[in-house]
């Protein structure tokens, strides 16, 4: 009896596998901080940041780069920085979209937009910069790149999203399964309620040329197709994560340990209320254009006080 | 007496078949949510259960398909078609998309190609993406003289936007002219529908351009215009966030999609005069709707949902006593001649709740591309 036990949980040991080796492979991943230069301490608007107060809340930085052939592999911006804050008690949660052109102190040192951070320092890189210039405590990180949210909604059988409005490109990169990346292609994204499989998510949520917005206009998209892929991974079974697993080799990072990502899938499944999820832009009056190199700059006066009040 | 040989070997199968059959197990208790749509002509079950009126003409992967007598026929191959609608002689008016580029092509009701209506492919050997054309949402005016569809041109260098043109029905592109000029870096004027006296189209702007307490953000808008070039007038408000107009056959109800700046969608009904939409009534707010439209014999709406959860639009049916008014009953008359006394209430009509019907279970049907319907 025991041996025929022994080889269910073997059968069960082999079907998941793969997303046992991707656990191992991209969870759990350990962020080195960079040590602050001299400059970073001055530059820090607020002290430094403790753990969430609210007993189980924690927060976590999303990453999204764009990790195609153009860049290497462990230089590449994050095009999407996105602040999450869970506070389980309440099921509320909170998003706040940080400008990707944000002209920021960058904690390994120098100035630059904020997406450089990633390039420079890895995770922990931009972690620290996002914790000293916001003055929050970031629990955690998830980095997944272009390819990997194409295939991650691929394998969840697509997105229903409602388009606020199309989305047309003339000159939008054709860098993804393209023999040519600096290539361009065109793109056209109807309004409304849809559909989206992963390569026109992503078209979605990635073209800026034709949005008066820029990336404040993506940081919106991006946010929309987020809550899609909450509420699809609602409907996901345990038995999903091998495909999930194989679907995303490679191209998914965390810190977040295997058991917490355990308990974090109830979790997930249990925020069913839209309304109970706030979504923050640094639109101006709380940002201005203009800045060195087309960046944007920050009214920290402005910035820092709705932060700490969605951020505690 | 059994060899320990055999009982080694019986053992081993059995752990195998047990290996295998967890693996198995595991394996069919995955949650589907990736599984693809199917041909609307394979799926099973077919959609024979419930016969809608006329032909129903709606798209998936790329290919045109309609639905007559329960079943469906599919009219082209899936080369890119979609947002079918009919012309008054009972042809078929349909986008055919390309990578770089859309046309509108004239099809006859079995699919084949009467007609293409416009070109909009760069020159050969250009390289330059943005001398390509898109074209979408083609409809025709009720006498068949004029084809309204959504066009980007003018464009402002990196900014493309849809704008709505009119040019004969026979004729080319370079007869039309721009009848909406969407503003550089607005959402554009999409989805033209020809009423009686003027344009009904949807126009993405900017929600803070209409109202001061409205956000920075591009919002649906239903407006009216009557001439080439006149700024027109809002239907609905920026904060209502609607698109996806359909005007009942009698001319007296607008069917539209509103989403109030939120991932919902509500099938909202408003009547209609002519020049002013009235009070909206919300029918459906539980399911992510798309693309209602009316039935030519006015016996109800079809619309794209969701079947269950989030997933791959389907075909629903919405009779029209889920959203039609019931009429007071008259009261009784008293036997035996005229009533003198107070005259008695009428009893209260039972409450019969009329629930959307899921006409499709196992489809995909393009949510962005209206459906077309012949009586």
């Amino acid at each position: 009896m025991l041996a025929i036990v022994l080889s269910a949980v073997a059968g069960g040991l082999a079907y998941f596998m793969p997303a046992a080796q991707l656990a191992l492979d991209s969870t759990g991943q350990v962020i080195s901080l960079p040590t602050p230069s001299p400059t970073a301490l001055l530059a820090s608007p607020t002290p430094s940041p403790s753990p969430s107060p609210v007993t189980g809340a924690f927060t976590v930085l999303l990453l999204g780069s764009d990790d195609d052939s153009k860049f290497s592999a462990d230089h590449v911006l994050t095009q999407s920085m996105i602040l999450v804050r869970v506070v389980p008690a309440t099921k509320k949660v909170t998003m706040l979209s940080i400008p990707r052109d944000l002209y920021v102190h960058l904690s390994p040192g120098g100035y630059g937009k904020i997406d450089g951070a990633y390039s420079y320092g890895g995770a922990g890189a931009a972690i620290a910069t996002v914790e000293q210039d916001f003055g929050v405590h970031v629990d955690d990180y998830i980095w997944i790149g272009l390819l990997g949210l194409v295939k991650l909604i691929d394998a969840i059988g697509g997105i229903d999203v409602v388009t606020s409005h199309p989305v047309l490109d003339d000159y939008y990169p054709a860098d993804i399964y393209s023999r040519f990346p600096y290539s361009y292609q065109r793109v056209a994204v109807l309004g409304g309620p849809q559909h989206l499989d992963g390569l026109h998510a992503m078209q979605y949520v990635r073209s800026r040329h034709g949005d008066l917005q820029s990336d404040f206009g993506r940081s919106q998209r991006q946010q929309e197709v987020l809550t899609a892929i909450r509420l699809k991974a609602k409907e996901l079974s345990p038995e999903d994560l091998p495909s999930l697993s194989g679907a995303l080799g490679g191209e998914l990072k965390t810190s977040i340990g295997v058991s917490r990502v355990a308990q974090m899938l109830p979790l997930a499944a249990s925020f069913d209320n839209p309304n109970q999820i706030t979504q923050l832009f640094l639109l101006p009056p709380y940002t201005h254009g203009g800045g060195p190199g087309g960046s944007v700059t920050a009214d920290w006066g402005a910035i820092l006080p709705l932060v700490h009040q969605y951020f505690p | 007496m059994i060899s320990r040989f055999a009982l080694a070997a019986v053992l081993a199968a059995v752990m195998v078949l047990s290996g295998t059959a967890t693996f198995i197990a595991l394996g069919s208790r995955t949650s589907r949510v990736a599984v693809p749509p199917e041909k609307p002509t394979s799926a099973t079950p077919r959609a024979q259960a419930l016969t809608l009126p006329g032909t129903l003409y709606m798209s998936q992967d790329g290919a045109l398909y309609s639905l007559s007598v329960g079943r469906f026929h599919q009219l082209t191959p899936e080369a890119g078609w979609t947002q079918p609608s009919m012309t008054p002689d009972g042809n078929i008016v349909a986008v055919k998309q390309a990578p770089f580029y859309s046309d509108i092509y004239v099809l006859n009701r079995f699919g084949s190609v009467v007609r293409r209506v416009t070109n909009n492919s760069a020159p050969n050997k250009n390289s330059d993406p943005g001398l390509n054309h898109w074209a979408f949402y083609p409809r025709l005016s009720a006498d068949g003289k004029t084809m309204w569809l959504a066009y980007d041109k003018p464009k402002f260098q990196y900014d493309v936007v849809l704008s709505i043109w009119a040019m004969p029905a026979t004729g080319t592109i370079v007869q039309g002219r721009v009848w909406t000029n969407a503003a550089d870096y607005t959402g554009g004027d999409v989805q033209p529908l020809p009423v009686k006296g003027g344009l009904m189209y949807t126009k993405y702007d900017f929600a803070s351009r209409y109202a001061a307490n409205q956000p920075d953000r591009l919002v649906g808008m239903l407006w009216l215009t009557n001439r080439a070039f006149s700024v027109g007038r809002e239907l609905t408000s920026p904060s209502e966030d609607c698109r996806n107009p359909a005007v009942s056959p009698d001319g007296t109800q607008v069917a539209m999609i509103c989403t109030y700046q939120k991932q919902e969608s509500y099938l909202t009904i408003a009547s209609w005069n002519g020049s002013t939409l009235g009070p909206r009534k919300t029918i459906i707010s539980n399911q992510l709707v798309a693309q209602p439209t009316w039935a030519p014999d006015g016996s109800g709406i079809a619309y794209l949902a969701p079947g269950a959860g989030a997933g791959p639009f389907q075909l629903w049916w919405l009779p029209r006593a889920a959203y039609a008014p019931i009429p007071s009953p008259a009261p009784t008359p008293t036997p035996g001649g005229p009533h003198n006394g107070p005259v008695p209430a009428p009893s209260p009509a039972t409450a019969v709740v009329v629930r959307p019907v899921q006409v499709t279970t196992n489809n995909g049907f393009d949510a962005t591309s209206p459906l077309a319907w012949s009586g």
